[in-house]
């Protein structure tokens, strides 16, 4: 399980720093409200990342039962946790409903661009 | 028993980000569920790497979760965002939208967990092409919610493009056939495009060497399984784009609707069909390079004819819109 808690740890860490740097270039900018909803929304989206890797290892020895009860609870939380960003973006207008959005998929998109941008030869080698 | 305006609108609105997350998140469950069945198997085969099967899961079930997340922000968008002074035809595009979001991450979703689940298998048989496989599965993954995104596209146009000067009957019909139209249409394609991305992560634990040839493949492949969700996205923009005259017939908008529906409806299959046509190629390739080319001709024949039944709903969808 050390391999997932890395894992995990390396790519929650480079989404909070691109969303932050990112963020702040907007807040610098003037657009204070893309910056919040971007910032929002990642913490949001590397909060359920941490806890959908964290559920993972809660489930081993346990009953059918108990994994299955686990299991919905993990979804059901994990949907709520994605919605409270959006919905402070829709309620507040310090927080861009748009830049909230994109923040929500940021775990996502860290996770295809560190894979894809490898593929780059003068990254790759680099790399090596 | 009248209702107001706005209480329709709230009935619409509602009743759509229900339809949206209700039928959204089945779709990403069913393909994070397989991924987790295949990785127990993989660990089962070989305990030693549990640690990076249970990696490549999480980033699998992470990618395959997107689908679903289009549709919390859909529903978010219905529950919460109700522009000011909507009128009735906002309401039929509401449900359009969250029938379009919820049908349209089924596909997707399912599809998604195919490459995460064969990726954790591929690695138990084959652990130093760890680095490949996960590219691939990635690669696949994306790919696969193009059709999910097509759909979160039309929702979000559905959502927030003002139809208040067309003719409420038939254009309500217009609206909820667009949204039926990119919905449906994209769960064939989403799930096709799953099917190809599994057989290449299996390919390339076969035989890593094939790698080039097995992305190149799938990539054309899963291009070809999203020409389904392409046919029903251009019916639902002539739904939504088009001008249609008042009528007090009840056969304009069942006709509009009955287009949005066959076009929908008529593009699951050839979607799934197509997914399959590439699946056979792309395992096959691995097994045997050198005939790629071969391969890929077969490919993209059976493709092509099993395309056929789309055109066909596209055409009878288009004689609905402009002829009936």
């Amino acid at each position: 399980m050390d391999t997932v808690k890395q894992v995990q740890k390396k790519i929650t860490q480079r989404a909070l720093w691109l969303s932050i740097i990112v963020g702040l270039v907007f807040i610098v900018m003037g657009y204070k409200s893309v910056g919040k909803g971007l910032i929002l929304g990642t913490l949001f989206s590397v909060l359920n990342f941490i806890f959908m890797a964290r559920s993972i290892g809660y489930k081993f020895g346990r009953s059918k039962r108990q994994i299955f009860s686990i299991s919905i609870g993990s979804i059901i939380f994990r949907y709520i946790l994605l919605a409270i960003p959006l919905i402070a973006a829709v309620k507040f207008e310090q927080f861009n409903l748009v830049a909230a959005i994109v923040g929500v998929f940021m775990i996502q998109m860290v996770i295809l661009a560190e894979h894809l941008l490898i593929q780059i030869p003068i990254l790759r080698g680099k790399q090596i | 028993m009248g209702f107001e305006v706005e209480t329709i609108i709230k009935i619409a609105a509602f009743s759509g980000g229900g339809i949206a997350m209700g039928l959204g998140a089945i779709g990403a469950a069913v393909g994070q569920g397989y991924t987790a069945a295949r990785a127990n198997l993989a660990v089962s085969r070989n305990p030693k790497i549990s640690g990076d099967i249970f990696k490549s899961m999480l980033v699998g079930q992470a990618i395959a979760e997107s689908a679903s997340i289009f549709a919390l922000v859909i529903t978010i968008l219905l529950l919460f965002v109700i522009p000011p002074s909507p009128g009735l035809l906002d309401a039929a595009a509401y449900l359009g939208a969250g029938l379009c979001m919820g049908f349209g991450a089924i596909g997707s979703g399912i599809g998604a967990g195919n490459p995460g689940g064969e990726a954790c298998f591929g690695l138990s048989r084959q652990p130093e092409a760890g680095s490949q496989l996960t590219t691939n599965m990635l690669i696949g993954s994306a790919v696969c919610q193009t059709p999910a995104i097509f759909a979160m596209v039309v929702a979000l146009m559905l959502i927030f493009i003002k139809f208040g000067g067309a003719a409420l009957t038939p254009t309500w019909a217009a609206l909820i056939g667009a949204g039926l139209s990119t919905g449906l249409a994209a769960i064939g394609s989403g799930y096709g495009g799953g099917l190809a991305a599994g057989a290449s992560c299996e390919g390339i634990a076969r035989t890593p060497q094939s790698v080039t040839s097995v992305t190149t493949l799938m990539l054309i492949g899963q291009a070809v399984a999203q020409t389904p969700s392409i046919f029903g996205l251009l019916i639902s923009f002539i739904l939504m784009f088009k001008t249609f005259p008042e009528s007090s017939l009840l056969m304009t908008p069942m006709a509009l609707l009955g287009a949005g529906l066959c076009m929908g409806l008529g593009g699951i299959g050839p979607g799934i069909g197509n997914g399959m046509a590439a699946e056979g190629a792309v395992r096959w390739v691995a097994r045997n390079v050198e005939h790629s080319s071969d391969l890929m001709r077969i490919m993209l024949v059976g493709q092509a004819v099993s395309q056929s039944t789309a055109i066909y709903a596209m055409v009878v969808s288009l004689v609905l819109i402009f002829v009936v």
